[in-house]
């Protein structure tokens, strides 16, 4: 079996579950974060040399992590609404608990999981600006100028950016596996994109680009977690060819 | 250059601090209660960071700086802030000098006690536990599910088991008993995290770099860090030596999840098994050297410079 983790309102991975689906990878399901966080029997134990997952969802669709095939992992969060009663401060444990879970039942997976779960990012590692911006100097991507002082008015906990001006069209490359996919990638970039995400120890990774001078590609950012619909069929077949590989088990 | 954050008055930052002072080293001290008086800018050229730090008046280079040790709480929680809007003035400086201060110092070339990121396995201990087994150490077998069944056939199987938080929050270990089946009804909503008991006697052991310090804790408590509690006493911790492969264990599992400094708990079984419970990243060791008498924040000190 091969696995979708995602959000519900994912749609970029909804629209790679169907590719996948025609491409033939079957028995393939899509699980949500939210079914995931509602299931109806969990069992993660960690013996000897072994690390194992099983879960019932409420559905009644049940899996265990050692008969999985491959899994393609978009979870950001775990959900906590069904907690939305309860005191602030236990919402706030509950969802501290529920990720520290997710990231280990994640780990245990002992199949291929593009990506896999890190304690920066349950489907990758996120990184602050500074350090994308050292990773795409050293692999020789066109970076943007990054300067940071404690008299900026700018929060990155919040989401807010030093190279990316607000309303500024971007491009996105995204590479999956070494395979670089995206809309008109300019060939002389597409070795440093590959570098980077090589760079990053992220299998799956989006690199934001904003068009300068003379339609030059400047880096602005990267993420684990692009819209996959910028990715066409190269990025597909990519994932296809990653989940189908058998590794090792992690831990 | 020395950096050392945090607040002066913090055992363990303010150990270092002697122990940095008795070796001559230069160090500057940020503060943070001080934030108004302190700023940092830089900017990265060729994958490194530039820059510069001012504190009190004086400005440092980045560059400069060799060693880091960061001992920051969560800044929302300082008394300068206690009555400051979030939007003021003020709280945002000091929310912008802390991001701006952790963004260098996870991308900086000094040696860093303990960078961010590999500090984020002890937020999951099962998943700490997982990549604790690589470095050949035992660890207790372990459980996490919402099903009662579950958990009866698990203490069946191991007779004495306790339950503790999955996460770095609430972090007390209980033992499980009867009494707690009556709230097995709230354990559907959230799964939980069991483990069998390992008998034995307690071991903290500090690896600053290849330097080990292993300290005996003897307690009767579940948890001994707990122990008046618990067991009515407190612990009483002694130096100890242990075997050349465990102590190498140590400073290879150190090693391996990326930190400088770390505090690990371990369990001496009395078939001779030693187990790992976890990797404390940010060791709050002046406890542990005020009972035995071991020279941890010198080796910090040395690290810092270089010496170790």
């Amino acid at each position: 079996m091969w696995l979708v983790l995602c959000d519900a309102n994912d749609a970029s991975a909804t629209l790679v579950f169907q590719a996948l689906r025609v491409r033939g990878i079957a028995p393939l399901e899509l699980i949500t974060a939210d079914a995931l966080a509602l299931a109806e029997e969990w069992e993660h134990r960690i013996e000897g040399d072994a690390a194992s997952v099983r879960v019932r969802l409420g559905d009644g669709r049940t899996f265990e992590g050692g008969a999985l095939r491959g899994v393609l992992n978009r979870l950001f969060t775990a959900p906590t609404w069904h907690w939305r009663a309860a005191a602030k401060a236990d919402q706030e444990y509950v969802q501290q608990e529920l990720i520290a879970f997710f990231l280990s039942w994640l780990n245990a997976l002992p199949c291929p999981v593009i990506n896999r779960p890190t304690p920066q990012g349950l489907c990758g590692r996120w990184r602050s600006e500074a350090e994308w911006v050292c990773l795409a100097q050293r692999a020789g991507l066109p970076v943007a100028p990054y300067r940071a002082s404690s008299f900026d008015r700018i929060d990155e906990m919040r989401g807010e950016k030093r190279l990316l001006v607000p309303g500024a069209s971007t491009r996105s490359v995204i590479v999956v596996n070494g395979t670089v996919a995206g809309t008109s990638v300019p060939d002389e970039l597409k070795g440093a994109c590959a570098a980077f995400a090589k760079e990053a120890e992220t299998e799956l990774i989006g690199l934001d680009f904003i068009d300068g001078a003379a339609g030059s590609w400047t880096f602005v950012g990267a993420n684990p977690m692009p819209d996959l619909r910028w990715g066409g069929p190269a990025l597909i077949d990519a994932v296809v060819e990653a989940l189908a590989m058998r590794e090792q088990v992690p831990a | 250059m020395i950096l050392l954050c945090g607040i002066p008055s913090e055992p363990p930052i303010a150990m270092v601090a002697k122990a940095l002072e008795e070796r001559g080293a230069r160090y500057v001290f940020f503060n943070q209660r001080q934030f108004a008086n302190a700023a940092i800018s830089f900017e990265i050229l060729n994958g490194s960071p530039t820059g510069s730090l001012q504190i009190d008046g004086v400005s440092y280079r980045l560059e400069d700086i060799v060693g880091v040790y960061t001992r920051l709480m969560d800044y929302r929680r300082l008394p300068e802030l206690d009555g400051a809007p979030e939007g003021s003035d003020l709280y945002r400086y000091c929310a912008a000098l802390n991001d701006v201060l952790a963004r260098w110092s996870e991308i900086c070339a000094a040696r860093v006690v303990n960078r961010m990121a590999p500090m984020g396995s002890n937020s999951s201990k099962p998943y700490q536990a997982q990549l604790i087994r690589r470095y050949g150490f035992y660890v207790p077998a372990t459980l996490i599910t919402n099903s009662p069944e579950a958990v009866l056939a698990f203490r069946e199987r191991h007779k004495r088991i306790i339950y503790k938080s999955i996460s770095g929050v609430r972090s007390i270990v209980q033992t499980f008993e009867d009494a707690d089946i009556a709230r097995f009804p709230a354990l559907r909503w959230c799964p939980t995290q069991f483990q069998q008991y390992v008998e034995g006697y307690d071991v903290r052991v500090h690896v600053v770099g290849e330097k080990v310090f292993a300290t005996k804790i003897n307690s009767t408590a579940t948890d001994y860090r707990y122990a008046r509690t618990q067991a009515g006493e407190a612990a009483e911790l002694t130096a100890m030596e242990i075997p050349d492969n465990v102590a190498q264990g140590c400073i290879n599992l150190a090693a391996g999840l990326g930190l400088a400094f770390a505090g690990i708990d371990l369990k001496f079984a009395p078939e001779g098994e030693v187990y790992c419970f976890e990797v404390n990243p940010s060791p709050g060791y002046s406890y542990f050297e005020a009972n035995s008498g071991q020279p941890i924040a010198q080796a910090v000190a040395d690290y810092l410079i270089g010496a170790a």
